[in-house]
């Protein structure tokens, strides 16, 4: 295209105001947004489509030409590949809420230039919820051990963990357009994605896994013009200082609702299913997010009058514990998983203690504790070192167990006839701001209270194809695997820790 | 490998395959939506400040015990999806390209470029603009996956639409001493034969419901108004006058409405399905609908009969044209069983 400025002009000259029909108010917004703004995409569709194509090709050509030759799934590290069983299906739910969140700008925000980033994301989403189911049926194909991706979008639906998954993502898509783009573009994507689809894949490259990189990678060439909506999304806002107010809050509470989740999930995955060690979780939370995104881009803000999160600072003091606390309650309660889980080694536990100092003294008991009872012969669960299974949050869905069970912030209140528990003081303010938009589901103990663990698992499809032994093991041990026969033995009840005796 | 007496199943098991096995488009597609009602029983964990939550059944009146059933004639996914587009977005550069070198563009009658490419054809892209716009909000709150993506994917068949249109203009502008692409959207939003056009299309803007969206676009808008005002008279009119390119264009767009036109008519099948708990509910539904956009889409059509006039001697012909269309959209209307006299 010769003249591609004035072709930019001019896709952009469609909108009109309707005179024939009002349409209704469908996604509410508090936020005024100017009309004309810097155009963060700059392609054509046409332009766009052939870059995809193209990226597509690649990434799916060597995925089923020499990766699957190779046999590289495979041969990966046993450990790193049970974690992707978990992330697959839980990742796949951010890219479509993500999708949806699409829908509600496009139809919202009255912008040509911030819509024509809107509608190219739009698709990137749908590509991306591909591309990630797509990896988890390879990896059923041509991992060793295919249960758990068989079946992980159906697993995923009533998981433990993966509430806290949802609950994040939904808040993509689930409320004003603008709060949904600052949780996805400004929070998620913009802080973290570098983490998920770099900093990880170098982790999964490390550890023989070399299929995950080619699809994370391409799927992180889209992120970086996300990225850029979610800049331009922000600075739209920002221009009318009417805004300012509204924003603040929503962006403390969108930084907080990510963080709760995203960084218990990437610290667990990052540093307890590497076999193959290489930096700490910690060691990339410093220099992504608190130097990168808050100090390169969250600060420069502050002349506009935006700051950074007021959540901001409690989160940094938890992080260097808040992954061992979540994976302390994340292998104790193994059988509930859909996974395998690999206890450390002592040379793990050394470079924990090295890159996490302290750590022992905390956490190593557990640990030795762990490595016991993953034999099945001894017929001890792992989930009876504790009293109960920890209480979940009413906002977050984290288990109620952080900075570290011994300094645990957790509160319980009661509101409308229930007991509510808190994992932190900002998941409650949250909940003080707008209590009805968290009470619309049933808790895992409303639904699970007085099952015995055995009957958890049939109940929710935690079995291998010989209908026998348990889709999650304690260890990657093969000859001593747990059956439901060793579960209804170790007679384990789950109880609501709420529930008032 | 496992120990394990039993061999592991090697692929997705929780997806019922509409044929015998498992396809890669239901693969990476079926059940990406959660939903309480199929495998996430707990419910919504978050409300809008409103009270609402992320999907609602009644986003659409017609009916379905398991939206998830639904799956799309052309299985595109993203990737089939995106190679379709690229290629008909390169036939068409190249063939603009090649007519550019060949100097076709200068065997352009001249009334025809200013008349009918931008008096006219250039109006529509307003159209489909308003109909991505409309897509877009749809794909938002189907009830399952394999129907979100499909209203994404239409979103995204008219935003190409009316982009195309657009470039293809500017190469005219190029190409073409004296032509300039000006006017459109002052006759899109005052000459009276675009009005009833622009009234259905902000009307489509403004409807709720994506499964009547999808009906009265592609069932009965599509088949109707667009084959008068856009196939019959530029596609078909074209060669008459010099213009060998523009059905090229327009033939892709074509392709799309086919694609289209065929998912909606699947979703009426499985509203419609014998044995259906539903079904004479949604079959009322849907004739509710036809009620509605029928007149409306033959209105807008007719309000076109003046472009018509501008082809020069052709009298009678948008009477055929309309009556040929009406015919054809009817049959399959009957097909479907929602025929004037009960299909």
């Amino acid at each position: 295209m010769q003249n591609l400025i004035e072709a930019h002009n001019r896709v952009k000259d469609f909108d009109w105001e309707p005179s024939y029909a009002s349409k209704p108010d469908w996604y509410p917004t508090k936020y005024k947004i100017p009309a004309k703004t810097k155009d963060p995409f700059r392609h054509l569709i046409r332009d766009y489509l052939s870059m995809e194509e193209e990226k597509d090709n690649r990434q799916y050509g060597s995925m089923e030409d020499a990766l699957a030759r190779g046999q590289v799934s495979a041969k990966a590290e046993p450990r790193w590949m049970e974690a992707m069983k978990a992330a697959l299906p839980i990742l796949n739910f951010g890219e479509y809420a993500a999708m949806k969140n699409m829908g509600q700008l496009i139809e919202t925000i009255n912008n040509a230039e911030l819509r024509q980033g809107y509608l190219a994301q739009m698709l990137d989403e749908v590509r991306h919820t591909n591309q990630e189911a797509y990896l988890s049926r390879y990896f059923a194909r041509h991992a060793a051990d295919p249960e758990g991706f068989t079946q992980g979008f159906k697993l995923r639906g009533t998981n433990i963990f993966n509430r806290a998954a949802r609950a994040a993502f939904e808040a993509f898509f689930v409320g004003d357009p603008i709060e949904g783009a600052l949780n996805l573009q400004v929070v998620a994507e913009t802080a973290y994605t570098n983490s998920i689809f770099v900093a990880l894949t170098e982790i999964a490259a490390a550890n023989g896994d070399q299929v995950t990189p080619s699809v994370f990678l391409s799927i992180q060439s889209d992120e970086s013009r996300h990225m850029a909506n979610g800049y331009s999304t922000l600075a739209a806002v920002v221009s009318n200082p009417d805004n300012l107010p509204a924003l603040q809050i929503d962006f403390d509470r969108a930084f907080w609702r990510q963080h709760a989740f995203i960084d218990s999930f990437l610290s667990v995955v990052w540093d307890y299913f590497q076999t193959n060690r290489s930096f700490s979780y910690l060691d990339k939370w410093r220099e992504w997010i608190d130097n990168d995104w808050v100090g390169s881009y969250i600060e420069r803000l502050a002349p506009f009058g935006l700051k950074v999160p007021s959540t901001f600072a409690a989160a940094r003091d938890r992080v260097p514990w808040m992954g061992h606390s979540a994976a302390m309650v994340g292998f104790a309660a193994w059988p509930l998983q859909y996974w395998r889980f690999d206890p450390l080694t002592n040379r793990d536990m050394d470079w924990f203690e090295l890159k996490y100092p302290g750590w022992h003294g905390q956490y190593g008991k557990f640990w030795d504790e762990y490595r016991r009872r993953c034999d099945p012969r001894n017929g001890e669960l792992a989930l009876s070192m504790f009293p109960s299974l920890p209480p979940l949050c009413r906002v977050c869905q984290m288990p109620c167990v952080f900075p570290r069970p011994d300094i645990s912030t957790c509160r319980i209140k009661e509101f409308a006839g229930k007991r509510h528990a808190f994992c932190t003081p900002e998941c409650e303010l949250i909940f003080d701001q707008e209590p009805h938009r968290y009470l619309a589901y049933d808790t895992f103990y409303e639904l699970f209270d007085g099952y015995d663990l055995a009957d958890f698992i049939v109940e929710n499809g935690l079995l291998r194809a010989d209908g026998k032994t348990l889709i999650a093991q304690p260890w990657l041990n093969q000859e001593q695997m747990w059956t439901i026969d060793h579960i209804r033995a170790a007679r384990y009840e789950i109880r609501d820790p709420l529930r008032q005796q | 490998m496992m120990n394990t007496a039993v061999q592991s199943p090697r692929d997705f098991t929780y997806i019922k395959p509409r044929k015998r096995r498992l396809s890669e488009y239901e693969a990476v597609t079926c059940y990406t939506q959660p939903d309480p009602a199929v495998f996430d029983r707990q419910g919504w964990y978050l409300l809008t400040p409103e009270g609402r939550a992320a999907w609602r059944p009644e986003s659409t009146r017609l009916q379905h015990p398991h939206w998830f059933d639904f799956r799309d004639p052309s299985s595109m996914w993203q990737r089939n999806y995106v190679k379709l587009q690229a290629e008909q977005e390169r036939a068409i550069e190249r063939c603009v390209e090649d007519a550019a070198s060949a100097g076709a563009f200068s065997e352009f009658d001249p009334d025809w470029l200013t008349e009918i490419i931008a008096g006219h054809y250039r109006v529509w892209s307003f159209f489909e603009y308003g109909l991505f716009r409309a897509f877009s909000r749809a794909q938002r709150e189907a009830l399952s996956d394999t129907l979100g993506n499909v209203l994404c994917f239409e979103a995204v068949d008219r935003i190409r639409h009316a982009q195309s249109t657009v470039l293809y203009l500017m190469a005219l502008e190029a190409n073409i001493e004296g032509f300039k692409d000006q006017g459109a959207k002052q006759r899109w939003l005052s000459e009276p034969r675009y009005q009833p056009l622009r009234a259905i299309v902000e009307s489509l803007m403004a409807t709720e419901d994506w499964a009547e969206l999808a009906f009265a676009v592609n069932l009965i808008i599509d088949p109707i108004t667009t084959e008068i005002g856009v196939s019959r008279l530029v596609r078909r009119q074209a060669p008459r006058h010099g213009d060998p390119i523009t059905p090229m264009i327009i033939m892709t767009t074509e392709r799309d409405r086919r694609r289209n036109q065929a998912w909606t008519e699947e979703l009426v099948r499985m509203t419609t399905a014998a044995g259906l708990l539903n079904a004479d509910d949604n079959r009322i539904v849907m004739r509710a609908w036809c009620d509605r956009w029928m007149s409306l889409a033959i209105a807008a059509a007719r309000a076109l009969a003046p472009v018509y006039d501008r082809l020069g001697p052709h009298a009678g012909l948008f009477e055929e044209e309309l009556a040929a269309a009406c015919a054809r959209q009817a049959t399959m209307m009957a097909e479907l069983g929602l025929g004037a006299k009960g299909g």
